[in-house]
């Protein structure tokens, strides 16, 4: 287990503790549903009506108002954690590859889930879904999700998550969190993808990975240009403007995913490789603690 | 068209690989990447101009080919026929005399020669070679023929003004000497003319004047010469002579001044092209530099100042041993340089004065030293005494010594002499009808002193009541001194003259320095006494000294004293008359013409392979940077 050593698998438990000391409550297990029931906090009245639990009865408001109110409450449930992991040809760029990275910060969160009681699936996806991991629960299936996600390689056609997604949504399964590691370099555009998890009453959480050489390219010159992923490849002559330009639309693009996220208010992270995976949880625990 | 190194075309051999690196280079680097989403968003815009971005390649091909074949074509060095045909040969002569110090053309003649002469050198043609003379005071060649700009325009840059004489005709016959076998000569002349021959050369087909200067009035002199009095040994004559000039009528004066002392001042009303001479007489036993001045300003101020050298008269210690002969004694002590001391006898040891005037008394032998003997009636180691000669008439008499100058004994009654045999090598000055000496001159060797005999009885006959007697003991005075206290004549800058030193640690030195007056220093041979000075370049007082000698702490160190001082003057009249020739104002400047702007044809190629080097440098740039 090279990608998932002695190494990876302390830091992943030593995330796992400071998630629960630091963060408990506030990610992942434990956490509030949509759904109301019962629970112990409050979520709002409702009339009563004749074979209700007297117990439920909001009695302060009846002495002041004389009305019956029954309070609801919001039930706390296990949570299901879908962790939609990108395994196109474009994961397999850069130095370390994008997608060892997207692996070990799917490895990470899934064990932190595991770890707090919650389901975690991994679905692998590229033009479709091309490997699932079915929900599983407790922490000692860890071991076989980080077998699952050694043995995934950057496969597939050209990234297309609508279709991914509308694969995924169609299942019968709980609604849940959906996590997309991805590079988000989908023709198509990814808001299609992220817009039906949304639909479908799913909380896209998007996680997005890209390499240093992406973001600031150094070539220059006479090059053809190979699409990794679609086999691509284009003739061109690369000057310093090109450069320029090229910087000015990548960041742009990482702009759009940030105000994608902020309009429906999707939680974001966008991180370059050179981090370290396990930085990039306890930023996201962070960003997430501050936020709740 | 041939090709000076066939041999370098070999180095179009070349392009070969140029064109392989092309093959190569067209084979772009593939450079993968995660997508081309964003890529494309940048080079679709552009798509029309990608035949552009297609050809540019193909340029720079035949851009790097051109320019290997330019630098080859270069390093061959093609020549035409014509260029050898048509090369030209030209000698240019600046004229750097005394009158192109004229200041009428700002800043002065000789510059504004120096600058017309520099286009005529930019516009030298490649193959065209030029030679560079200066023609004042003697012809220079400061460059000789070549086609180098920068060697040709330093070298007339380094063409120094001079005092001196204009030599063109000189400097245009060693011109046409340089040129001799070259079939496409020509001479150009930048010069304000006042040269000898003007006519000649002007009209020489293969000479241009290029003139300089405008027809400027001055005021001059011409000639200024000093001489010691013929009858007042401390007296000296003046000879000065000024002009003017111009064409208007000049005011002015002329001041004469004794080292620094103003001994007379004449004003001066000259008409136009008047002369003004005249001889002044003074006297001064002191001599020192006599400085004339014309108080004017004018357009060349090298003729408005002369100098000339009085030296000091030397005050001469004469011991006469005589039993009394008022002539004797009056014509040494009428003699104002004469400290006379007369005695009856000379003890045998006694120290000697620097001349002893025996009369008939004389010791055997003679002691060393100078030694004047009249009238000797007793032998010595030098002579034996004879009969007395009755009568004496000379037949014969050194008219070339100094010590016979403006004498003439012929008429001089002498009813009685002493009939001497020297056995002593010496000049016979004055001989009888018989042969034997009158007045005799020996030269003893070994630094022992010279000994002068007059053999005449002073009592009977009239030589003491001559002219010529005086005349005589001041020559026989000036003879035993010897050459001190001399006048010597002022020299003409230009003039070469062979100089007798004065006797002294310097007569005796192998070499001498010629000092110039503005302290340049230049070494000089002495043989027999004698050096050659000139030719003089420069006017003012020019000093010849011995080499390495510590400056004078004063005026009075004698020690410190020169070897020899020399006057110079410009004392020319065609040099001072700075007019511009009417002859000269119609001709127009000369134009040696432009080929390739002086730049061979190798020079060109390489100069257009240059430039393809910026063409494919815009084109790398517009490939790497945009």
């Amino acid at each position: 287990m090279a990608l998932f050593g002695t190494d990876f698998l302390k830091k992943l438990e030593y995330l796992s503790l400071v998630s629960r000391r630091v963060f408990r409550g506030s990610i992942l297990a434990q956490r509030k549903t949509m759904q109301l029931g019962g629970g112990i906090e409050f979520a709002d009245h409702r009339e009563y009506s004749p074979g209700d639990d007297f117990r439920h009865l909001d009695w302060n408001v009846f002495a002041r108002h004389d009305e019956l109110l029954l309070k609801r409450f919001q039930e706390e449930e296990d949570l299901h954690v879908y962790i939609l992991l990108d395994c196109s040809t474009s994961m397999n760029f850069g130095r370390p590859p994008k997608f060892d990275f997207a692996r070990q910060v799917a490895a990470a969160l899934a064990y932190i889930a595991l770890a707090d009681l919650d389901r975690v699936a991994v679905i692998g996806f590229a033009g479709d879904i091309v490997a699932d991991f079915p929900l599983t629960r407790g922490k000692n299936r860890i071991l076989s999700l980080l077998k699952f996600l050694e043995d995934l390689k950057p496969q597939g056609t050209v990234t297309d998550l609508s279709r991914v997604v509308k694969g995924f949504v169609h299942r019968t399964q709980r609604r849940g969190l959906a996590l997309v590691v991805s590079d988000l370099y989908d023709p198509n555009g990814f808001n299609g993808g992220l817009d039906l998890l949304r639909h479908h009453r799913y909380e896209p959480h998007v996680i997005q990975i890209y390499d240093r050489e992406e973001a600031e390219p150094k070539m220059k010159g006479d090059v053809e240009l190979f699409d990794v992923e679609t086999g691509t490849i284009q003739k061109v002559t690369v000057t310093e403007r090109n450069l320029r330009q090229y910087r000015a639309i990548f960041e742009g693009f990482q702009e759009s995913v940030k105000a994608y996220c902020q309009t429906y208010g999707l939680g974001c992270t966008r991180t370059s490789t050179e981090i370290p995976f396990d930085e990039l949880i306890l930023k996201m625990m962070r960003t997430a603690g501050a936020l709740t | 068209m041939s090709l000076v190194h066939p041999v370098a075309m070999l180095w179009a051999a070349l392009a070969i690989p140029i064109v392989i690196f092309y093959i190569l280079k067209i084979r772009m680097r593939r450079v993968p990447v995660s997508t081309i989403l964003f890529w494309r968003q940048i080079f679709e815009e552009k798509q029309p101009r990608s035949i552009w971005q297609k050809l540019r390649h193909l340029l720079s091909l035949l851009v790097q080919l051109a320019f290997l074949l330019l630098i080859v074509a270069a390093l061959a060095e093609p020549i035409f026929k014509w260029e050898i045909r048509e090369a030209r040969r030209i000698v240019l002569i600046i004229d750097n005399s005394a009158s192109m110090n004229a200041t009428d053309v700002a800043p002065t003649r000789l510059e504004a020669a120096k600058k017309a002469a520099l286009p005529l050198i930019e516009g030298l043609r490649f193959r065209d070679e030029i030679a560079v003379l200066s023609a004042g005071t003697q012809p220079q060649v400061r460059s000789g023929l070549t086609g180098h700009q920068s060697t040709l325009r330093e070298a007339v840059t380094s063409i120094n003004p001079t005092d001196g004489p204009t030599r063109i005709p000189e400097a245009v016959a060693l011109a046409r000497r340089l040129l001799a076998d070259q079939p496409r000569k020509q001479v150009i002349i930048v010069s304000d003319g006042g040269f000898a021959e003007f006519d000649a050369i002007k009209a020489a087909p293969d000479v241009t004047i290029v003139p300089v200067g405008q027809k400027t009035g001055n005021v001059a002199i011409t000639r200024f010469q000093v001489r010691r009095s013929l009858l007042d040994p401390i007296g000296y004559q003046i000879l000065a002579e000024v002009r003017n000039a111009s064409e208007q009528k000049v005011e002015t004066r002329f001041e004469l001044e004794l080292e620094g002392n103003t001994i007379d001042v004449i004003p001066l009303d000259l008409a136009p092209g008047a002369t003004w001479t005249q001889v002044f007489e003074k006297t001064s036993s002191d001599g020192g530099r006599l400085t004339a001045k014309i108080v004017r300003g004018d357009a060349l101020a090298v003729d408005n100042t002369a100098v000339a050298i009085l030296p000091k008269r030397e005050v001469i210690p004469v011991t006469l041993v005589t039993e009394g002969n008022l002539f004797l004694e009056k014509v040494f002590e009428a003699n104002p340089l004469v400290n006379l001391e007369v005695v009856k006898s000379l003890a045998k040891d006694a120290p000697l004065r620097n001349l002893t005037v025996w009369h008939r008394k004389v010791p055997n032998p003679l002691p060393p030293g100078n030694h004047f003997v009249i009238e000797p009636r007793e032998a010595s180691d030098l002579w034996t005494v004879g009969d007395v000669l009755q009568s004496p008439v000379v037949e014969k008499q050194d008219r070339t010594s100094p010590l016979m100058t403006h004498i003439r004994l012929d008429n001089v009654l002498m009813p009685e002499a002493r009939q001497i045999k020297f056995s002593a090598k010496g000049q016979a000055l004055a001989t009888a009808l018989g042969g034997d000496p009158l007045y005799y001159a020996i030269e003893r060797p070994d630094g022992k002193g010279k000994v002068l005999v007059l053999t005449v009885d002073l009592e009977k006959g009239d030589l003491p009541l001559q002219t010529a007697f005086p005349i005589l003991v001041a020559n026989a005075l000036g003879w035993f001194s010897g050459t001190r206290g001399e006048l010597r004549e002022a020299l003409a800058t230009g003039a070469v003259a062979d100089i007798e030193l004065p006797r002294g640690p310097g007569s005796n030195a192998s070499a001498l320095d010629l000092i110039a007056p503005d302290g340049k220093r230049k070494s000089l041979p002495v043989s027999n006494g004698k050096v050659t000075v000139g030719p003089l370049d420069e006017c003012g007082v020019w000093t010849l000294d011995t080499p390495n000698k510590p400056e004078a702490k004063s005026k009075s160190d004698a020690k410190a004293a020169p070897v020899l001082e020399i006057a110079c003057n410009l004392a020319a009249k065609t040099e001072s008359d700075i007019r511009l020739s009417d002859a000269l104002k119609v001709v127009e400047s000369a134009k040696i013409g432009a080929g390739f702007g002086g730049w061979p044809l190798w020079f060109i190629l390489a100069l257009v392979a240059g430039i393809l080097t910026v063409v494919e440098w815009f084109l790398y740039q517009r490939r790497w940077i945009s």
